[in-house]
C-alpha cells in the first residue's frame, strides 16, 4: 500500500503548485489526478493573471487590488484572506517567471500588463490568450524536474476519515481498474471546478466537483455555493471561453442596433465592469429585443489584425472554428455562460478546511477571496498563492502528525468493489447517467442562473430530488476494468448531485442579491441581514444551512457601481 | 441535424484484439467530429473509450487518427471532412499503444519528454525580479508554447515509426522552446545541444513534413527541429554525420551551382569513415553498371559564379 | 504549353533516365520547355535548414529568370516542387522581405516580383495539359497494370503552402494520371509517406526501414510497379532497394519508375527510350506486362 506525507488530489494549477511546495519543505509527497497534469481545466484560463506591482507611472498598490477584488465580490469575499493575496501576488509572478514562464513583455524587456474587468488599474499580466496553458505546463515542467510521484489517471472514490482526521484517500487505477488505498498524514484537495452541473458551461467535461463532494461527504462545509459566475463572453454555438481579456484591448460589447449598451449599465467600467454586471446588463438587453438569436457581440474589429493575432490568436481560431466568424472583419456572436463557482470547500488561509489534515485550494476551495464575484485574473493567481500556502501548511501538518496510522485498508477497497458490482449488476433502467446529468445541467441554467427566484430554484430542487432517485436505479453497462468511463463518469455524477442540491439550498437560503446571486424577488443587497456566508453541511437527511461572518478588515461595505 | 456514419477502430484491452465498428448518430450540423464520439458515447455505447475534457482544442486530450491522419477530435468539423455523410474512419494515434479503443499508452510519449530535461535551466539564484529578456525572442517562443502535447506530431511521425529511439517531434519542439530562451544560461544551451545531437536527436528527423501538416496549435515541430540543427552546427556541434551532410552539400552548391551527389554521398560520412563508405559502396557499384553513376568530374552551372556571391554576401551578413 | 523547364539536380545526374524520359514526352505532348541551364539548386530542404534566407534567395533568382521570361516554372521533382513552393510563399506574401531578398540578385540584373508560378509535371499534366487530353494520346493503354503511386512528401505537405486550396486533389493525380492512361491505381498505406531519403546518410537503417516498408506495403497490396514523381524518392526506392532487402532480410523485387517513364510509356515510347533498363531493380517484367 502506498503511503505518502502529503497527497495532492488533482494536477491542476493549484495542486501542482501545493504539491512542489510541500515538496520544497522536505516531505514526500505525491500528486493524485484523474486526467494527465496537461489535461487539466486551468489551462482553459486565457486572460492573465493580477498582481499590483506599481511600476513606471502607475499608482497601483496592494491595497487598491485588495479593494478591486473587495468591491468585485460585493463585499462577500473575506479581506483578510485577499490581502494576503494581493500583497503576495508580485512575488508569485516573479516566481513564475523564474521557473519559465513566458509572459508578455514590454519593448525593454520588462513584464508587462493588459487591462481587465473589475479592475481599477491595469495589473494583469499575460501570455498571449493562453496564460493558463503556458503557466499550467511550465508548473508541469517544475513537478517533472522534482521527479515527485504522479498518480495519473487515478479516481479518488472517497476521503479516509480516521479519529476525525483525513488520512488519505481511496482511488482507482482508471487504466487497470485496480481498486487501491493511499495513505498521507495530509490531503489537499485541488480538484477544480464543478461546471459539469450546468448544461452548458465553459468547463471542461472533467470539471465535475468532485473535491466538493470528497470533503462534504467527510463532514466539511462547503460555503457560499450560491456564487456561480457566468461568464459575459461566451461563443454562441458551443459555449466555449473567449477571454475578458479581448475587452481588456479594447473590444467593445454592441448589440443588435450596434450600440455599446454598457454604458446604460456601468458608465464608467464600460465592458470592464465585473462579470456578474456585464452578464446581467446582456440578459436584460436580450430579453428587451436587442440581442440577436439570444445573443450580444464582441466586437474587435477596430483592434486591427496584427494585435488580435498576437494577443488574441487563440479566441480567434475559436470564433473562426466554431463560429465561422472571422473576428478581424465581424462581431462574434457571445451571450453569458455559466464558467465559474466563487463557492467551495470553507477553508482559513492556509487551506485548512474543519477537518485536521485536510486541506483545499483552487477553485474547489472557498478560502474567501471571491465573495460573490471573482474577477477575472484573479483565479490564476488564487490558484498559485493558495496553492503554495497549502502546500506549505500540509507539510508542516504531515511533519507534526506521527506514524501513518493502521486502517482496514481491504474493507475500504471491498466497500468500493461492492458497489461497482452492484452499480453493473443492475438490470437497465431505461436512462443512462448522461441523460440525467443533461437534464440536472439543463434545470440549473434555467433556474440557478443569472437571475433567479424562488419558483424556479424550488422547481429545480424537486428535479434533483427525482434524479437523485432516478439515480439510485442507474446501471453500468460496461462491465470491463480497463478505462472504464461508464463507471467513473457515474461516480462523478453522484459528485455532481451533491454539489447541485448544496447549489440549490444555499441560493434558496440566500435571501438579497449579492455579486453573482441576482434574485428577483429580493432585488437589492441586504447587507444588515446578509452580510454572511452561506454554509452548508452533508447530512444523511440532506444538506444542513448555516452561516458565518464575513472578516471586514479595512473597507466597510459600499455602494457597488462600476 | 444531420447524420454521422463513423466507422471506429475498437481494441479490447481483455482479448487484445482490434476491430472496427460502425455508429450512426444525429448531431448538429455544425458539430465537431468529438461532439459525435460524445453523442456515441453518451447515448449509444457507454463502452466506447476516449479521452476528452476541455471541448476547445486547449487540453489536448482527443488526439486521434480520422481518416488515416492525427488530428484532434474537438477541432474536426464533421461538415469539413464528410460534408456529404461520408464514413468517417477514426482509430487511436498511430506509434503508441492502444490502451481501449481510442485511448493509448502515452508513457514513451512523456519519458521523451522527460529526457530532454524540460525545465527552465536559468542562472541561479534568479534575480529579485523577472529576468530581462528580448520581446522579440520571446514571442518566438511563445509559438512553441501553442503545444500542447496532444501527441498527433508523434503519431504520424515517419522516423519514430522505424525507431522508437527517436526523439520525436513533440519533445524536440519542447527542447528548442528551452534552447530558444534567452534566459538559459550558455552551459544549459550547449549540454541540451550536445546531447541532441546525438543517435535519436535533432538528425533522425526525415523531414517529412508529416507533423507540421498534422499539428492542430501550427506549432511546425518539424520547422523547430530544423533550427534546432542550424542552431547545434553554429554551436560547433559538426562531428556528425548530419552536420557533415549539411556541409558537403552547401559547399557543393556552392562552388558549382548544384549537387555534386558523389561527392556529398563521400563526405557525409567523412573520407575516413571506411565502414559507413564500404555501406554504401555496393550502391554506387550498381548505379556505375546501369550506366547512372553521377559524373565524377561535376561541371560548374553556367551562372555559378554569382551562387558563390550570394553564398558570400549571406555568409558575411 | 511553354515553361521555364526546371528539372532539378538528380535527373541531370544520378537519375538521368528521368530527364531523357521527359525530353521525349515533352515532344510528344507538345509542351515547349526552356531549360533554366544557370539555375543553382534549391536546397532541397537543405540549406534551409543552415540559412532560411540563403535558399529563399537562390529560389529567387530561379524565380527571376523564368520571370524575366514570362514563364511559369516546371519541374519534374517533388522536392524541388515543395522547396520552390515554399520560398515563393515566403516571397509572394510580404513584399518587404522579397525586397531584401532581391538586394542579393542584384548583381547579376535580376529582380523577382512575385509574379511566378511553379508546377510539378504532375499538376501540369492535370491543371494544364487535362487528362481528357492525354487520354486521347494514349498509344498503349497500361491496362490490366497494377500501379502503385508514391508521392514524395515536398507535393504533399504541408497543404498550406502547396495551393491545395486553390486545387484540393492535388493528392490524388497520380491515381487519376494512373488511371487516365488506362491502369490500375494501387492503394496502399505507405503512397503518402516519406521514403527515407533525406536520412540515408544520418541513420541508414531507418532511412532504408522507410523505404523498404513502403515498397512491400505496395508489392502487399498487388503493385506491379511503383511510379514516383520524385527522383529523390527514387534512389531510395530503387537505388536503395537492395540494401533495403538486407536490412529487412527479405526480398522485395518491386520496380520503381518516374512519373514520366510511365506517361512515356504509355505514349507509346520504348520502354529502352525512355530509360527503363536503367532501374537497379529490374523493371523487365513490368515493361512486358504492358500491352503492345
Amino acid at each position: 500500500m502506498p503511503e505518502h506525507d502529503v497527497l495532492i488530489v488533482g494536477a491542476g494549477l493549484a495542486g501542482m503548485r501545493a504539491g512542489i511546495e510541500s515538496f520544497r519543505n522536505g516531505v514526500d509527497v505525491a500528486i493524485i489526478t484523474k486526467v494527465h497534469p496537461v489535461r487539466s481545466h486551468s489551462n482553459a484560463a486565457q486572460g492573465g493573471i493580477n498582481a499590483a506591482m506599481g511600476g513606471e507611472g502607475s499608482d497601483d498598490s496592494w491595497e487598491i487590488h485588495a479593494y478591486d477584488t473587495v468591491k468585485g465580490s460585493d463585499w462577500l469575499g473575506d479581506q483578510d484572506a485577499i490581502e494576503i493575496m494581493a500583497r503576495e501576488a508580485p512575488q508569485d509572478i516573479y516566481e513564475l517567471e523564474h521557473m519559465g514562464v513566458i509572459f508578455a513583455r514590454d519593448e525593454y524587456g520588462r513584464l508587462t500588463t493588459r487591462n481587465f474587468g473589475g479592475a481599477s488599474r491595469q495589473r494583469t499580466f499575460f501570455v498571449a490568450d493562453i496564460t493558463g496553458q503556458a503557466i499550467l505546463h511550465v508548473m508541469h515542467e517544475q513537478v517533472l524536474k522534482s521527479g515527485m510521484r504522479v498518480y495519473e489517471e487515478w479516481f479518488v472514490l472517497s476521503l479516509i476519515k480516521q479519529d476525525g482526521a483525513c488520512v488519505g484517500v481511496v482511488a482507482m487505477d482508471i487504466i487497470s481498474g485496480a481498486v487501491e488505498v493511499i495513505r498521507a498524514k495530509a490531503v489537499v484537495l485541488a480538484t477544480g471546478g464543478i461546471g459539469r452541473v450546468y448544461e452548458p458551461s465553459t468547463n471542461g467535461l472533467i470539471c465535475t466537483g468532485d473535491g466538493h463532494a470528497l470533503a462534504y461527504r467527510i463532514g466539511a462545509p462547503m460555503m457560499d455555493m450560491e456564487m456561480v459566475q457566468y461568464h459575459p463572453t461566451t461563443l454562441k454555438g458551443n459555449g466555449a471561453l473567449l477571454t475578458e481579456g479581448a475587452r481588456g484591448e479594447g473590444a467593445y460589447l454592441i448589440n443588435s442596433e450596434g450600440d455599446r449598451f454598457m454604458k446604460t449599465y456601468a458608465p464608467s467600467k464600460m465592458e470592464l465592469a465585473s462579470r456578474d454586471v456585464v452578464s446581467r446588463s446582456e440578459i436584460t438587453e436580450i430579453q428587451e429585443g436587442r440581442g440577436v438569436d439570444g445573443c450580444v457581440f464582441l466586437d474587435c474589429r477596430h483592434l486591427g489584425e496584427k494585435l488580435i493575432m498576437e494577443r488574441l490568436g487563440q479566441i480567434y481560431e475559436l470564433a473562426l472554428e466554431f463560429a465561422n466568424v472571422d473576428m478581424v472583419k465581424d462581431p462574434v456572436p457571445v451571450r453569458p455562460g455559466m464558467h465559474y463557482i466563487m463557492g467551495g470547500v470553507k477553508t482559513d488561509v492556509d487551506g485548512a478546511t474543519q477537518i485536521p489534515g485536510l486541506y483545499a485550494a483552487g477553485e474547489g476551495a472557498n478560502i474567501s477571496i471571491h465573495g460573490g464575484n471573482r474577477l477575472g485574473a484573479n483565479s490564476l493567481l488564487e490558484t498559485v498563492v493558495f496553492g503554495r500556502r497549502a502546500g506549505a501548511a500540509a507539510a508542516e501538518y504531515a511533519q507534526q502528525s506521527g506514524a501513518h496510522p493502521a486502517a482496514p485498508e481491504s474493507d475500504l477497497i471491498e466497500a468500493q468493489c461492492q458497489k461497482f458490482q452492484m452499480l453493473m449488476d443492475r438490470p437497465d433502467p431505461g436512462f443512462t447517467t448522461a441523460k440525467l446529468r443533461l437534464e440536472m445541467g439543463v434545470s440549473m441554467d434555467k433556474n440557478v442562473s443569472v437571475y433567479r427566484d424562488e419558483a424556479g430554484m424550488q422547481e429545480t430542487l424537486k428535479t434533483l430530488q427525482d434524479l437523485r432517485a432516478r439515480f439510485d436505479k442507474i446501471c453500468v453497462h460496461d462491465k470491463g476494468k480497463v478505462y472504464n468511463w461508464n463507471l467513473y463518469s457515474t461516480l462523478e455524477m453522484e459528485n455532481m448531485l451533491d454539489v447541485a442540491e448544496a447549489i440549490v439550498v444555499s441560493a434558496l437560503a440566500r435571501k438579497e442579491s449579492r455579486g453573482a446571486h441576482a434574485r428577483l424577488d429580493y432585488t437589492e443587497r441586504d447587507d444588515d441581514e446578509w452580510l454572511k456566508h452561506t454554509l452548508v453541511y452533508h447530512s444523511p437527511e440532506g444538506p444542513l444551512i448555516d452561516f458565518s461572518p464575513v472578516t471586514i478588515t479595512q473597507w466597510p461595505p459600499e455602494r457597488r457601481v462600476y | 441535424m444531420t447524420t454521422v456514419n463513423l466507422k471506429v477502430k475498437r481494441y479490447d484491452p481483455e482479448t487484445k484484439e482490434s476491430r472496427y465498428q460502425e455508429y450512426s448518430i444525429d448531431v448538429d450540423e455544425n458539430a465537431a467530429l468529438l461532439d459525435a464520439i460524445i453523442a456515441v458515447r453518451e447515448y449509444q455505447d457507454p463502452t466506447l473509450a476516449v479521452r476528452c475534457s476541455c471541448r476547445s482544442a486547449i487540453c489536448g486530450s482527443c488526439g486521434m487518427r480520422v481518416n488515416g491522419h492525427a488530428r484532434l477530435a474537438c477541432k474536426t468539423k464533421l461538415a469539413e471532412i464528410a460534408p456529404n455523410g461520408e464514413t468517417v474512419t477514426v482509430e487511436p494515434m498511430g506509434n503508441m499503444k492502444p490502451i481501449k479503443d481510442l485511448v493509448t499508452d502515452m508513457t514513451a510519449f512523456w519519458d521523451k519528454v522527460k529526457q530532454i530535461q524540460p525545465w527552465l535551466r536559468a542562472q541561479q539564484p534568479p534575480p529579485d525580479h523577472e529576468h530581462i529578456a528580448k520581446p522579440d525572442a520571446m514571442m518566438d517562443l511563445a509559438g512553441t508554447m501553442n503545444c500542447i502535447m496532444c501527441g498527433c506530431c508523434v503519431s504520424d511521425c515517419a522516423s519514430l515509426e522505424v525507431d522508437q529511439n527517436f526523439i520525436g517531434p513533440a519533445a524536440l519542439a519542447k527542447a528548442y522552446r528551452f534552447v530558444g530562451d534567452p534566459r538559459e544560461t550558455e552551459q544549459a544551451r550547449d549540454d541540451r545541444l550536445k546531447e541532441l545531437s546525438k543517435y535519436g536527436g535533432v538528425w533522425d528527423c526525415t523531414h517529412c513534413f508529416e507533423c507540421v501538416q498534422v499539428c492542430p496549435k501550427d506549432v511546425a515541430p518539424m520547422d523547430r527541429i530544423l533550427d534546432l540543427r542550424r542552431t547545434a552546427m553554429e554551436a560547433g556541434y559538426q562531428d556528425n554525420y548530419g552536420a557533415k551532410h549539411s556541409n558537403s552539400f552547401a559547399k557543393s552548391v556552392k562552388n558549382s551551382g548544384w549537387l555534386n551527389e558523389a561527392r556529398v554521398a563521400v563526405e557525409s560520412f567523412g573520407v575516413d569513415d571506411v565502414s559507413a563508405q564500404l555501406k554504401m559502396l555496393p550502391t554506387g557499384v550498381r548505379a556505375l553498371l546501369r550506366g547512372k553513376m553521377p559524373p565524377l568530374l561535376h561541371h560548374k552551372r553556367p551562372g555559378s559564379e554569382h551562387v558563390k556571391r550570394i553564398f558570400q554576401e549571406m555568409e558575411n551578413d | 504549353m511553354r515553361y521555364a523547364y526546371y528539372p532539378g539536380c538528380v535527373a541531370q545526374g544520378g537519375a538521368p533516365e528521368l530527364f531523357q524520359a521527359m525530353k521525349l514526352v515533352g515532344e510528344r505532348l507538345g509542351f515547349s520547355l526552356e531549360h533554366l541551364k544557370e539555375a543553382a539548386c534549391t536546397g532541397a530542404g537543405v540549406l534551409q535548414e543552415r540559412d532560411p534566407e540563403l535558399g529563399d534567395a537562390l529560389n529567387a533568382r530561379t524565380f527571376a529568370m523564368a520571370e524575366r521570361r514570362g514563364l511559369p516554372i516546371m519541374t519534374i521533382c517533388s522536392t524541388c516542387q515543395g522547396v520552390m513552393s515554399q520560398a515563393n510563399h515566403r516571397l509572394t506574401k510580404d513584399a518587404n522581405y522579397r525586397e531584401f531578398i532581391n538586394q542579393y540578385l542584384k548583381p547579376e540584373g535580376l529582380e523577382y516580383q512575385g509574379d511566378v508560378e511553379i508546377k510539378h509535371f504532375m499538376w501540369v499534366l492535370v491543371e494544364d495539359y487535362g487528362l481528357d487530353r492525354l487520354k486521347e494520346q494514349v498509344k498503349r493503354p497500361l491496362t490490366g497494370v497494377a500501379l502503385a503511386p508514391f508521392y514524395g512528401c515536398y507535393v504533399l505537405r504541408p497543404t498550406s503552402q502547396l495551393g491545395y486550396d486553390e486545387h484540393p486533389e492535388r493528392g490524388t493525380y497520380l491515381e487519376q494520371i494512373i488511371t487516365a492512361l488506362g491502369g490500375v491505381a494501387v492503394d496502399f498505406e505507405g503512397k503518402s509517406r516519406c521514403c527515407g531519403f533525406p536520412i540515408l546518410t544520418m541513420n541508414r537503417d531507418n532511412s532504408l526501414k522507410m523505404a523498404g516498408k513502403h515498397l512491400l506495403d505496395a508489392k502487399g497490396q498487388g503493385a506491379d510497379v511503383m511510379v514516383t514523381p520524385c527522383p529523390l524518392c527514387h534512389l531510395n526506392l530503387d537505388g536503395q532497394q537492395p540494401e533495403a532487402e538486407k536490412i529487412l532480410k527479405t526480398q522485395i523485387n518491386l520496380p520503381v519508375i518516374h512519373l514520366p517513364q510511365m506517361v512515356g510509356l504509355a505514349l507509346g515510347l520504348e520502354p529502352r527510350a525512355v530509360g527503363l533498363n536503367r532501374h537497379i531493380t529490374s523493371a523487365r517484367r513490368f515493361a512486358a506486362k504492358v500491352p503492345a
